[in-house]
């Protein structure tokens, strides 16, 4: 698309905007980029793109893998623009855009790395055309954004372009299904140790083949849909991933990846099946994007996860956890449960669930919790958990269904008072899980436990005595 | 009596949350038998009479293959709600059940047409809101999340009365359909956890008045703490 009189408007305007935005000292703003779009519907399409864009993409793990590219590539010496401190939607990218130009829109950086939500996809991957594209993968998510995820797959097939190279998740049907007619590289984790074709999930969003509809044969599924199949009538199959976990050490915290036949050691962050997604899909698209493996690996060993997603601290041998569980998404919870159950000692979990835009102005669609697996948290190692909110008497019934003994479970309107409600008596560890909007709240629960755990009697009792 | 509830096709009418819709009532009739129907067998109420047929919300493209699924028994459905059997479809498993579902591109897929409802796409603005409404004297609150809106005649059989938010379109003040025994509604996810008098509604039609509901107490409470959150934030 050419650049006309409404673009140049639309672009001096926006950097305007940065600049005053700037002065008054705010900062990672989408705002020049909605301002852009406002005035100019198509600025995407008319902004001169950087010679490379890679993009990544997903339903979960996409911010934290985009951070670690971002990290790796700047450690390896690259100079790039990014949508970090900024959104992954169209208004995003183009304040991202923006701020990278010359005066005249002329982009200053040669590479640019964008996360990009996937729901946004028609109003920017056409425009963005990436020559790079990462899918984590592709679950359920928020309803009222996301609908389905027919529908999620369905735009990213419309909205592809050709042109793009795409690195995608092999144990992941619906991902692995994506363009078929462009060039693809894939990744995936081997079968691990007791790993069966039972789901163990309330969620499983591919249960048939997608060419004929027969019944699929699992090899193994490793949770929801992530796993292996194949189709008994036409042969359909899940692909082969040419970059492979084939070995996880937990004990020396690495992980071995097959690279097209090649094997590399790559530092282990987290030994969550998450988090090893989450390294292996950088290190693929790492790795198509050009770099060594070798270099990879050896920048790796530099990074650690975001403390805003986990945290761990210790108090008087007591570990208490800050866990991130992104609200209405019923899969990114089911794997918090999940790890939680798994954690060692005795747990036990305060609950901060509710959406917080809607607890304050409407009422929560509490749908999602029942398509959460609830039920790991209905465990003999799990002897207390704390639902905090508008919705806790929601979450108090989804425990009960979960077969959840009433004694464990105590709740309270007031998010403040949840530490009140623990007791510290048998209890290896306090897991708190909060979303992106109550990482305040979740602190200072967080700080109230670690009172309560050190001796000192919780702000309730005290307020009792 | 012996309890039979049939769930059509659990492994794709699931979309949110739906089925726990279905393990409640299990927990209400701990002695009832669930049949879960998938899409490759033939359904249980062709050579049965269930006290409950359940289907819940699906994609476009499942709904599609629905449609012609039932097809081939759209005369033993009809029969099977003259008679009195009770049904549950929530979400848009209603429009199986209606004229045709209109495409964005204006195309009509002809349904089942056991009703006189249509239902319109458009796939690039999804519906969201909350919902509270009037059944006689209770009240019944959910949570739509639609690609489509529905549309029928004036004389049709609602369900619900609209008190705040959107009915079976923009306009109308009227939700859901409901004929002797059969309930069509387009509040998804746990309409039933969601309200303790629906199921009451629902035992009773299945000739079970006196069945206690399961957690009673919580249930109640969790019910009464929305309500007034629905009354004041909604
Ligand atoms: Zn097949």
């Amino acid at each position: 698309m050419k650049r006309n009189l409404r673009f140049f408007f639309a672009l001096f305007f926006a950097k305007g905007t940065a600049l005053v935005l700037k002065l008054i000292g705010r900062k990672g703003t989408s705002m020049p980029g909605s301002w852009a779009i406002i005035l100019c519907p198509d600025f995407l399409g008319r902004m001169p793109r950087p010679k490379t864009v890679v993009g990544i993409t997903g339903t979960n793990g996409k911010t934290t893998v985009a951070n670690m590219v971002e990290d790796v590539l700047s450690h390896c010496g690259y100079d790039f623009v990014c949508n970090r401190s900024g959104t992954n939607v169209n208004t995003g990218v183009a304040s991202s855009l923006i701020a990278n130009s010359t005066f005249f829109g002329k982009p200053k950086k040669d590479l640019a790395i964008f996360e990009l939500d996937e729901r946004s996809s028609p109003k920017i991957l056409p425009y963005l055309k990436p020559d790079l594209l990462l899918c984590t993968n592709i679950f359920r998510d928020s309803y009222k954004r996301n609908a389905h995820m027919e529908f999620i797959v369905d735009i990213l097939q419309q909205y592809i372009p050709e042109s793009t190279r795409l690195v995608l998740n092999a144990d992941d049907l619906l991902c692995a299904s994506l363009k078929p007619q462009n060039h693809r590289s894939f990744f995936g984790i081997d079968r691990q140790p007791g790993e069966t074709a039972q789901c163990r999930n309330i969620v499983q969003d591919i249960r048939v083949c997608p060419n004929c509809g027969a019944a699929l044969s699992w090899e193994f599924i490793r949770y929801h849909h992530i796993g292996r199949a194949s189709c008994p009538q036409c042969g359909f199959c899940s692909p082969q991933a040419g970059y492979r976990v084939t070995q996880i050490d937990a004990d020396e915290n690495t992980m071995t990846v097959d690279c097209h036949g090649h094997q590399q050691k790559f530092p282990m962050l987290n030994s969550s099946t998450i988090n090893i997604y989450n390294s292996l899909s950088a290190i693929a698209l790492l790795s198509q994007f050009g770099l060594s493996t070798e270099k990879i690996a050896a920048s790796m060993e530099k990074l650690s996860i975001s403390e805003t997603r986990y945290k761990e601290e210790e108090v008087d041998g007591k570990k208490v956890i800050l866990h991130l569980a992104k609200g209405q998404n019923p899969i990114a919870c089911s794997r918090a449960f999940e790890n939680i159950r798994d954690y060692p000692g005795k747990k036990a979990v305060i609950l901060f669930l509710d959406d917080y835009f809607d607890a304050a102005h409407s009422v929560e669609n509490i749908s999602w919790y029942y398509d959460t697996d609830f039920e790991f948290l209905n465990n003999p190692d799990i002897p207390q958990i704390i639902a905090a909110g508008a919705r806790h008497w929601d979450v108090c019934l989804r425990l009960l269904m979960a077969g959840i003994p009433p004694e464990k479970i105590s709740h309270t309107a007031e998010n403040h008072q949840a530490a009140e409600l623990l007791s510290k008596e048998g209890i290896d560890a306090v897991f708190i899980l909060y979303d992106v909007y109550t990482i305040g709240l979740a602190n200072q629960v967080k700080d109230q436990t670690k009172a309560l755990l050190s001796g000192g009697k919780s702000a309730g009792e005290q307020q009792r005595a | 009596m012996a309890i039979k509830i049939e769930i059509l096709f659990p492994e794709f009418c699931n979309l949110f949350g739906d089925m726990s819709n279905m393990l409640y009532l299990q927990r209400c009739l701990p002695q009832g038998e669930f049949v879960k129907t998938p899409f490759s067998e033939e359904p249980l109420f062709l050579r049965e009479r269930p006290s409950l047929v359940y289907l819940g919300p699906m994609t476009e493209r499942t709904q599609e293959k629905v449609i012609e699924k039932l097809r081939p028994y759209k005369e033993r459905l009809w029969q099977l709600i003259e008679e009195g059997v009770c049904f549950l479809f929530t979400g848009n498993a209603l429009e199986v059940l209606g004229e045709y579902i209109e495409t964005e591109e204006g195309k009509r897929l002809p349904a089942l047409a056991l009703f006189q409802l249509h239902a319109k796409r458009d796939m690039m603005h999804r519906h969201n809101s909350t919902f509270l409404g009037r059944l006689g004297q209770e009240e019944v609150m959910g949570f739509k999340s639609q690609f489509t809106m529905a549309f029928a005649p004036p004389d049709y059989h609602p369900f619900l009365e609209v008190v705040k938010g959107v009915g079976l379109h923009e306009k109308c003040k009227t939700e859901g359909i409901r004929y002797k025994n059969f309930v069509g509604t387009y509040l998804l996810g746990p309409v039933l956890i969601l309200n303790p008098c629906l199921t009451k509604l629902l035992l009773t039609q299945m000739g079970l008045p006196q069945a206690e509901l399961a957690f009673a107490s919580e249930i109640e409470s969790a019910y009464r703490q929305r309500l007034k959150d629905f009354h004041a934030k909604t």
